[in-house]
């Protein structure tokens, strides 16, 4: 009764020093924490949350080495613990006693045999040290003992890529991913990083594997390497038959192309949505199917994204969300094949089972494709009674396109900078600021110019627009419509006429316009490698027009054009 | 030349600098002055170091005033200088002659001063052939600012070519020769590989048994050239490696993996430190694969259980009449500025000799910033930490982008130092 209640008294008292060690952690006062902890220890040589607790502690004040006598006494009291190893470990590690954490390892090994763990700790607290040397000898130890070629091959993968030695690093990390699965993320990342010029190598040692491991882990390299498709086609035909396990692995591909935008990339989505929608069940299969189509209609594959379609848009017994989503995706494939009253026609149907802004959203497209159609008269009243923002933005442009210059000004005006995203919003401004200098109240000619420009033909635009600068004087919007000229030459690749263009509206009396034409003309000779000139025109910008909004931007190019900054 | 000999000079130069120049422009149209302010009122801080370093070099003459508006500049009004400043985005105020007079009245009563600046400095930067551009605070300063300066290596170094140079730059040069004690960590890595390889060559090829021979060559070589007149400033981990070098004659400080044979364990005992530079009585670090050389640096920034974080340091206060030199290079618009990290970020007020003079400290740590001292003719600055605007520098990190940093005080600290030559300029002729 006495010894029990002795007994009992002993252990209220430890689990209160336990508490008060912990709150002299939890509040920074490490020493004291740490004596604390040791006061625990004495009596309790064996106690692992002791030995961890004065292990954190002693840590954060570069104490780690003084915890070996509480480290020995433990591996006295309690010599199977293999926490009390991994402590012992780190602290030889700390000391930098290389043949102590050696000697500690196989102490270790002897009580766990077969156990890698006494390796892959040894060689952790070598690399905690930034020891890859150490780290080494403990792996290669362990793999010896163990008799396993296989034996601790991620912690070999990841020396080698510290190494920057890929080659070895794949030998390393295929057997580890086989033997643990949850492996293959890491060994892609870090796979991942292998330079270009050794790539194909890579890929072609994983060519010599039969397992569907490396097939997997080539797929999921070749679309990080940036293609896509490539690992789409490596990895379908060796799909498992198994459902689960096949989606599971089209899913790791779209995990990593996840933060791919290119069109490949969105192909290779659509098609792995498309095999995963097919090895799934309603109600969740209709639903990939219907971001399948989405991921090809993005791509601009409207035939895989009508097939994904077919049926879904009208089937009664998808789920609302799902037919609704695949309806209006299905409208903005008619939109963009020109199929516009097809498009108009099933977006009336749709209307009761739509919200408001996806229906005015989708209407604005269809005006937006008559307009590109060249057909303004039905731009004009398929708008007909939208009092939106974002359909006054358009009528400005449809005013624009017919060259009434007033009322196109009068609507992008009201409009404002918050209809649309930036991008157009930007657009919009750009816009007035090259139709306000004109004083002309009809100009036909530059609404044909910049409708051709909205269809896509910048070249037909840009001559355009150059002729129609002849009629206007620089200060009359003349500069304005060269220098848009210009850029769009500039963007075809048509550097002499860009220069040329840039040239003329870059005139004193163009007010704004014209630095904003030498900054552009500045830029083209940097991009055509005629530094001094550009040097010479940046600084006549910068001279000549002191209060110009664009002076900072010309003295940054200034410093890159003479390499005083890096370029980014 | 004696510092009481030097302010003399400096006082002479400033009646020589201006009377001429005043009568030159007094009845023409334009100012004839042109301040560039160094206050809160500058747009562009670090370009206009650039803009009076190309007055000197175009053969022109400037002041410098000591702790005027924190260090602004007063020049002639000529075109070239307007322009310049124009392109560059520097802030001039044009002056007149009376407004001249009466920042010199109020230079004469308060800790103010004037030092005339004669002659562009020519700079040298010691770095390897293939050192990336952007990977050197001092390089980035003078791209950004436009000050010319020439690269020297190993061979221009033992060459004896530091003679053509007025002032010399060191960056994160390791001059104890063990590869910024990266080798183990790093082994591998195919800019360890390269770097390795160029020193190896370059020891082979200048007939040195290893590369921390001569290493400590080309340290020796660089203190010669400071105890001749010449100016040194040094950043990172030069500032350490390269007294360390100096003070290890006869002494093998090296791991083996430099030089074939392991490092004297009695290394830190041995040290002769009467032939450094700035530190004594320091603790050399014995494991080679911790890159940490000794206790000189307070923030061991590679030692996880040592390292300490990083907190801001202050710029002292100096007579500009009694001290000058101090006083240039701690001209700035902030008094305080935070810290940053380098292999070697700071310096352990322990290891310092008691000769040198402290710039800039963390009030209350055991460590200072920014130290400068004498040897023979010449003078050395050290700044501890790799680049005043990325605090935590990483290997492989995005360069740093001046023109995002124009106001950086840290970088402007850098530039005092390149400017300062031009001020002691008649002291080397001595």
């Amino acid at each position: 009764m006495l010894a029990s209640s002795i007994l009992c008294g002993a252990g209220h008292a430890q689990q209160e020093g336990m508490s008060r060690a912990f709150e002299l952690e939890r509040r920074g006062s490490y020493a004291a924490a740490a004596e604390a902890y040791r006061q625990i220890l004495a009596g309790q040589p064996g106690d692992v949350a002791a030995l961890l607790g004065l292990e954190r502690a002693l840590l954060p004040i570069g104490r780690t080495p003084q915890i070996l006598p509480q480290v020995r006494a433990a591996l006295a009291a309690s010599p199977s613990n293999p926490a009390i190893y991994g402590v012992a470990l780190r602290a030889w590690a700390a000391a930098e006693e290389p043949d102590s954490m050696r000697a500690v390892a196989e102490q270790w090994a002897r009580v766990a045999p077969g156990d890698e763990n006494p390796y892959r700790e040894w060689g952790a607290a070598a690399l905690s040290r930034r020891d890859r040397s150490g780290a080494r000898e403990a792996y290669t130890l362990g793999r010896e003992r163990l008799g396993r070629t296989d034996a601790l091959a991620g912690e070999m993968a990841q020396l080698a890529v510290a190494d920057s030695d890929f080659v070895t690093a794949l030998r390393e990390w295929l057997p580890a991913v086989r033997r643990l699965p949850g492996y293959r993320v890491t060994a892609v990342a870090t796979l991942g990083q292998a330079p270009s010029n050794l790539r194909p190598e890579l890929l072609r040692s994983l060519d010599q594997e039969e397992d569907f491991t490396a097939r997997r882990l080539k797929a999921e390299l070749q679309i990080r390497w940036g293609n896509p498709l490539s690992g789409v086609r490596t990895l379908e035909p060796g799909l498992p038959a198994d459902r689960s396990k096949a989606i599971e692995a089209l899913r790791g591909l779209l995990d990593q192309l996840r933060s791919q935008r290119s069109r490949e990339a969105l192909l290779a989505q659509g098609r792995i949505l498309e095999a995963i929608a097919s090895r799934t069940p309603v109600p969740q299969g209709p639903r990939l199917r219907l971001d399948a189509a989405q991921a090809y209609s993005a791509a601009g594959d409207r035939d895989a994204a009508r097939r994904m379609l077919a049926g879904l848009a009208d089937d009664s017994s998808a789920p609302g969300s799902v037919s609704s989503g695949a309806a209006m995706t299905l409208i903005g494939v008619l939109i963009d094949e020109g199929k516009l009253d097809e498009a108009s026609r099933r977006l009336a149907t749709i209307r009761a089972t739509v919200s408001a802004e996806d229906f005015a959203d989708l209407q604005r497209r269809i005006v937006l494709g008559w307009v590109r159609a060249g057909d303004l008269a039905r731009a004009d009243s398929a708008l007909a009674g939208d009092s939106t923002v974002e359909a006054l933005a358009l009528a400005g442009k449809i005013r624009l396109y017919r060259g009434d210059i007033p009322g196109a000004i009068e609507r992008l005006k009201a409009a404002g900078p918050f209809a649309g995203d930036r991008a157009e919003a930007t657009h919009r401004t750009m816009l007035l600021a090259l139709l306000q200098p004109i004083e002309v109240d009809s100009l036909p000619e530059l609404g044909e110019a910049m409708l051709l420009l909205e269809q896509g033909d910048s070249a037909k635009a840009a001559s355009g627009l150059e002729k129609v600068a002849a009629g206007l004087a620089p200060e009359k919007g003349g500069a304005e419509l060269r220098l848009l000229a210009g850029r769009l030459a500039a963007a075809a690749g048509k550097s002499g006429d860009a220069e040329r263009l840039f040239r003329a509206a870059a005139v004193k009396e163009a007010g704004g316009a014209a630095p904003a034409a030498e900054l552009a003309l500045a830029q083209l000779l940097l991009d055509r490698g005629r530094q001094s000139e550009a040097v010479a025109q940046l600084e006549h910008l910068i001279l000549t027009y002191p209060e110009s909004a664009l002076v900072p931007q010309a003295r940054r190019t200034l410093d890159q054009a003479r390499g005083a900054v890096p370029k980014t | 030349m004696k510092r009481r000999e030097f302010l003399a000079q400096t006082g002479v130069g400033l009646v020589a600098l201006s009377p001429p120049l005043l009568r030159l422009r007094r009845w023409g149209r334009a100012a004839p002055w042109l301040m560039i302010p160094m206050d809160d009122a500058q747009a562009e801080h670090l370009k206009a170091y650039g803009v009076t370093y190309r007055l000197l070099e175009r053969g022109g003459r400037a002041e410098w005033l000591l702790n005027y508006r924190n260090g602004s500049f007063l020049l002639p009004s000529d075109s070239v200088t307007e322009r310049d400043a124009a392109l560059v985005g520097v802030t001039v105020e044009p002056m007149d002659d009376s407004q001249v007079v009466q920042i010199r009245g109020q230079i004469q009563q308060d800790n103010m001063d004037a030092v005339p600046l004669e002659k562009a400095p020519k700079v040298a930067v010691y770095a390897p052939p293939n050192a990336p551009p952007w990977d050197d605070a001092v390089t980035m300063a003078l791209n950004y600012a436009g000050i010319k300066f020439e690269k020297v290596w190993d061979t221009e170094v033992l060459g004896a070519k530091l003679r053509l140079y007025d002032w010399l730059h060191l960056h994160h040069e390791d001059f104890t020769g063990q590869y910024s004690k990266f080798f183990l960590n790093y082994a591998g890595s195919a800019w360890l590989v390269d770097m390795v390889e160029r020193n190896r060559a370059t020891a082979r090829s200048l007939g040195y048994p290893s590369v921390p021979a001569e290493k400590r060559a080309v340290a020796v070589a660089i203190a010669q050239y400071v105890q001749r007149g010449g100016f040194l400033f040094a950043m990172c981990t030069a500032t350490e490696t390269l007294d360390l070098a100096l003070a290890a004659d006869g002494v093998d400080i090296a791991a083996a993996y430099a030089d074939g044979t392991p490092m004297d364990p009695d290394a830190s005992a041995r040290m002769h430190w009467n032939e450094a530079l700035a530190f004594h009585n320091a603790q050399l670090e014995l494991s080679p694969t911790i890159p940490v050389y000794s206790d000189i640096d307070g923030h061991q920034v590679n030692s996880p259980d040592r390292r300490q974080p990083l907190g801001s340091f202050t710029l002292f206060n100096f007579s500009a009449k009694i001290d000058p030199v101090a006083t240039m290079l701690v001209q700035n618009h902030r008094q305080v500025i935070p810290d940053f990290y380098g292999l070697t970020t700071s310096f352990t007020r322990k290891t310092l000799k008691p000769s040198i003079t402290v710039l800039a400290d963390e009030p209350g740590a055991p460590w200072v910033k920014y130290i400068h001292g004498e040897h023979g003719e010449g003078t050395w600055t050290f700044f501890g930490g790799h680049d005043p605007e990325d605090p935590q520098h990483q290997i492989g990190d995005p360069p740093t982008d001046l023109s995002l940093h124009p106001h950086s005080p840290g970088y402007r600290l850098i530039l005092n130092n390149v400017l300062f030559p031009a001020a002691k300029k008649k002291e080397l002729k001595t």
